[in-house]
């Protein structure tokens, strides 16, 4: 009875997202982002053609662009590293190193799933969208956890597109999971809480991304050596006598 | 089973992440201000903190002694009170003064592109572990009192001593009139 309220309400709130960034200037800045919107939209479109048209083929349909936006989701990824990482080349770096990390962590818990316990159902739809949903996740941790550490600031813009796909996909992971294992029991609920919580990614959106505001740029002013090496390798040594010392304290 | 949790433990480690960026207050981390918070994190270490009169008075056993003959049971247990508090409290403005040292190195790391990932995961470690052994050493200080641990007491004041000499090879290119520029005044000119 929800589901359908929350759809339409949600084809609105992009429609309006993609009309507003058009009028803020905002749609070149962030060309990733808006064409995830722009293919939420079209996908919507579609799936509400076939509904009316062929209802048969909707199942089949449903999922495909299910995966063409999440595809399209990991432009947002890319659209928020380009913005907030750029200006950090070593920054970037470690995120890279940390985005691999965390799609081997999900390609290897793929490959020894089997072995743990060989009696898990195949491979289906909902368990393959989790996947990717998972490693989604990761990767967003891994970003977070180099913005944090580095201290990197973050504009409104960015914080907004984080924060509202960041809740879509913890809203999608958690409820694909609890239905990849409870079964069709599930799907009611599924049904209303993904389309409702895309809905409040959708006006954190709007409300972070009304008008143009940019990250904040790195100091040029600062003077900074030459060489990560010599940086490194010095506080390292800063590191090692301070631990050798307490090292040797201990042992008294 | 196995897998529901891995999974709901991934969402509930990327909610916890979204919830501390959602509360994150901006922080001036490698700008300018950061640099002079570092140099000014050094200056404090040197001059202020890690003295070793200072220090040895601070842990002196000499003034326990003493009091601890001469004065009713009421003094020394104010004494031993306050030099606890003095004591602790010394000890976190060195572990501040670490934190901020630490935060320069990231402010300076995150802007080299030959950033060795690796590196940074064992310096990470080990500021994490020099951290913990300054709670650790608040801990022994909380429980046991001033004078519970002298010897680790005097080699970390050694070694940061050593930390501080280091450091400030690092923030050599810091010179005053870099720092006079960054504080947005030429140097010399202070307000008069």
């Amino acid at each position: 009875m929800w589901r359908w309220p929350i759809e339409y309400a949600g084809i609105a709130v992009q429609l309006f997202l993609l009309l507003r960034s058009a009028w803020a200037r905002l749609l070149t800045r962030y060309y990733f982002f808006y064409t995830y919107i722009a293919s939420g939209i079209l996908g919507s479109a579609i799936l509400m053609t076939m509904l009316l048209r062929t209802p048969a083929l909707y199942a089949k349909g449903y999922w495909a662009v299910q995966f063409v936006t999440l595809v399209a989701g990991y432009g947002i990824l890319l659209e928020i590293m380009n913005h907030v990482l750029a200006p950090y080349p070593g920054a970037e770096r470690f995120a890279r190193a940390a985005g691999v990390a965390a799609f081997c962590a999900i390609f290897l818990f793929a490959l020894l799933a089997p072995f743990i316990k060989s009696q898990w159902a195949p491979v289906v739809v909902i368990e393959f969208e989790r996947d990717l949903r998972s490693v989604q996740s990761l990767f967003i941790c891994g970003l977070l956890g180099v913005i944090f550490y580095y201290g990197i600031p973050i504009g409104r813009n960015m914080k907004g597109m984080i924060l509202g796909y960041g809740l879509y996909i913890v809203t999608s992971l958690m409820a694909l999971a609890v239905r990849a294992y409870a079964g069709p029991s599930f799907s009611a609920v599924w049904k209303v809480v993904q389309p409702l919580s895309f809905d409040i990614s959708l006006v954190i959106w709007l409300v972070a991304l009304w008008s143009y505001c940019p990250n904040p740029e790195p100091d040029p002013n600062i003077p900074l050596e030459q060489d990560y090496e010599a940086l490194a390798s010095r506080t390292r040594g800063v590191i090692d006598i301070i631990r050798t010392y307490l090292r040797k304290a201990a042992r008294a | 089973m196995i897998q529901l949790i891995f999974f709901l433990s991934i969402g509930g480690l990327l909610f916890a992440s979204l919830f501390f960026l959602a509360r994150r207050k901006p922080r001036p981390e490698g700008s300018s201000g950061a640099l002079i918070e570092a140099r000014q994190a050094l200056m404090a270490l040197q001059a202020g903190l890690l003295p070793a009169q200072l220090v040895k008075r601070i842990f002196a056993p000499e003034d326990w002694e003493f009091v601890r003959a001469e004065a009713p049971t009421a003094v020394r247990e104010l004494f031993i009170d306050e030099r606890k508090r003095v004591a602790l409290l010394w000890v976190s403005q060195v572990r501040t003064q670490i934190h901020n040292l630490r935060r320069f190195h990231r402010g300076a790391a995150r802007s080299y592109a030959r950033l060795n990932p690796r590196s940074e995961m064992e310096l990470a470690f080990s500021f994490a572990g020099l951290i913990l052994a300054c709670r650790m050493l608040q801990l022994v200080i909380y429980v046991g009192g001033p004078y519970a641990a002298p010897r680790l007491i005097g080699s970390m004041v050694d070694a940061a001593s050593r930390a501080c000499k280091i450091s400030e090879q690092s923030l050599a290119f810091l010179n005053a009139a870099q720092l006079g520029v960054l504080n947005g005044r030429p140097t010399g000119s202070a307000a008069v």
